[in-house]
């Protein structure tokens, strides 16, 4: 038999019994043990004639194939059946007295290797039909889990199409804002330049002859170009904050700290602030970035302190455990309300008056820009007329090196 | 009175042309001064070319070079320059409104030799120039080349 015909009579009897599994169980049962009855009576047929062509001793190897082919192809109630038929039939037409389903003492033996050879050959078969439906079980199992893997596979292939495209997208619009902030540097800049430079050259020829309105209109003039000079430097320092790539290296914040109030100290050198800087801790930071923001509390905190005879400024550590470090700058200045805690780090919030406090309203949200650039947390307390504290958290040298191990 | 070199401005905007004028005359630096509004024309000059073909060929004592020009911009400009044998020994002082760390880096890695950002207040802007004025072409000592006005 070639291999196709092979494939051919599988296909056939797939289809069938394709045909009986569409059927009624009822019509299946009767079917398959109609088809155990006629499998036997063939078998018997067969063992017959080759008795009268005087073959010897064929009995037992039809009838066992005949048991051994019903338990293959229809399960083990034809196959019970078929096993006490061929035995019976066996008896009847083989073993003597002959055309009895008596057994005479003599073919005793022989009638019992018989059954107990059809009843192996009948149990191997069924084991060998249970592990072939057992695989074939496991098989269907594998097909739909590899089709699910497939389906699975497509999909993460179509996210990863999607996030390709976003990144790129991102990647425009990051180059477009990088093309944006460098015009408004660039182009924003010159006329202010000018405004401020010809208000400055007319100021310096016709002063004399200004009368004091004059005079306060082009200081007017003056004052507001120079604050619009500080707000675009100061948005632009915020967004170059936003895209630069942090340089994170050990901090010695205490060592920082001193840095930053040597720095802004000396603008408020006839003031009279107390300052204090308790023990603290080596954080895992952008130096140039950290100061930054240190710079800016401290300088607030310079600010609105300003109305006190003594102010007291306080650069401290709340916690320190292994990760985090908690830090804070606290003034005993014109501190907040609480209710509008949630303005405090906006860009361009100012929770006073111009004329109370100058600034740009972008100084806190550098802060908090550069603390969440870091992986920290901002926060702040106040009472009004009392003081302000300002915690940002840094991560510490320890998680540092807990990362990289 | 020593002998001053003189100052190649190249710079596009009026106003700040005016502006950095009204400051070297404020401080009576009596150099010689030569406008190029743009790129083009920069090149033009320092390679003796169109309108400066009969110009006196000494070099410049200073360059003082914006980076945002119309048709061949600064930084093209000062690559040019700085990779000339005949030119590259002049002093060229980059005077830009741009804050912009790019560009601060480009120009030193193409051999700027000083950098220097606008102020928007004017009287910083007025001594930015002045002192970058009175440094290059009175204390500095120019290369051989740049042949110095007599007095």
């Amino acid at each position: 038999m070639t291999y196709s015909a092979k494939l051919s009579t599988r296909a056939g009897a797939r289809h069938i019994l394709g045909r009986w599994q569409a059927q009624q169980p009822w019509v299946r049962a009767l079917l398959r043990y109609g088809l155990a009855v006629a499998g036997v009576a063939l078998a018997l047929g067969v063992a017959l004639g080759l008795q009268s062509l005087n073959f010897r001793e064929v009995a037992v190897p039809v009838l066992t194939i005949a048991v051994a082919l019903i338990t293959w192809y229809l399960g083990t109630g034809p196959s019970v059946v078929a096993v006490l038929l061929a035995t019976s039939l066996f008896d009847y037409f083989f073993v003597a007295p002959l055309y009895t389903l008596a057994v005479s003492a003599e073919d005793l033996p022989y009638f019992f290797i018989f059954v107990l050879w059809a009843l192996i050959v009948a149990s191997f078969s069924a084991v060998r039909r249970r592990v072939e439906e057992n695989l074939i079980q496991a098989r269907d199992h594998l097909e739909v889990e590899v089709q699910q893997r497939a389906q699975r596979e497509t999909e993460i292939e179509s996210l990863n199409r999607e996030l390709a495209k976003r990144a790129g997208e991102l990647e425009t619009a990051n180059r477009e804002l990088e093309s944006f902030a460098y015009s408004v540097s660039h182009d924003l800049r010159a006329p202010l330049r000018h405004m401020v430079g010809f208000s400055e050259l007319l100021q310096s020829q016709a002063a004399a002859s200004f009368d004091d309105k004059s005079r306060r209109y082009i200081r007017t003039i003056l004052d507001s170009a120079k604050r619009m000079g500080d707000l675009i430097d100061d948005l632009l320092a915020f967004s170059r904050i936003g895209r630069a790539e942090t340089r994170k290296a050990a901090v010695n914040l205490e060592e920082l700290a001193r840095d930053v109030i040597a720095e802004v100290g000396p603008a408020a050198k006839d003031r009279n602030i107390v300052w204090k800087i308790d023990p603290l801790p080596v954080c895992f930071g952008d130096r140039s970035m950290l100061r930054i923001a240190l710079v800016n509390l401290v300088s607030n905190a310079v600010k609105f302190t300003r109305m006190r005879k003594q102010a007291e400024i306080e650069i401290g550590c709340v916690k320190a455990d292994g990760a985090e470090a908690e830090l804070f700058v606290k003034d005993n200045g014109a501190g907040f309300d609480m209710r509008y805690v949630d303005k405090l780090f906006g860009v361009f919030q100012r929770l006073h008056l111009r004329e109370e406090f100058e600034g740009t309203g972008i100084g806190l949200a550098t802060v908090q820009r550069i603390v969440s650039r870091h992986g920290g947390k901002v926060r702040a307390e106040g009472v009004v007329d009392q003081g302000a504290t300002f915690y940002f958290s840094l991560p510490t040298i320890g998680k540092a090196a807990e990362r990289s191990a | 009175m020593a002998t001053l070199g003189r100052i190649l401005i190249v710079e596009d905007d009026p106003n700040d042309v005016e502006l950095t004028l009204t400051a070297l005359s404020e401080y009576n630096l009596a150099n010689e001064v030569v406008i190029a509004r743009d790129g083009q024309q920069a090149l033009d000059y320092l390679y003796c070319r169109g309108e400066f073909a009969d110009r006196p060929d000494e070099n410049p004592a200073v360059m003082l070079l914006d980076l945002k020009l119309p048709k061949v911009d600064g930084l093209e400009v000062l690559q040019k320059v700085k990779s000339d044998e005949q030119l590259k020994m002049i002093p060229v002082v980059v005077l830009t409104s741009s804050h912009e760390e790019k560009d601060m880096m480009r120009s030193y890695r193409l051999g700027v030799n000083a950098y220097v950002v606008k102020p928007v207040d004017f009287h910083e802007f007025v001594n930015a120039v002045r002192e970058l004025g009175a440094f290059w072409a009175v204390v500095n000592v120019p290369p051989p080349g740049s042949v110095k006005k007599a007095p």
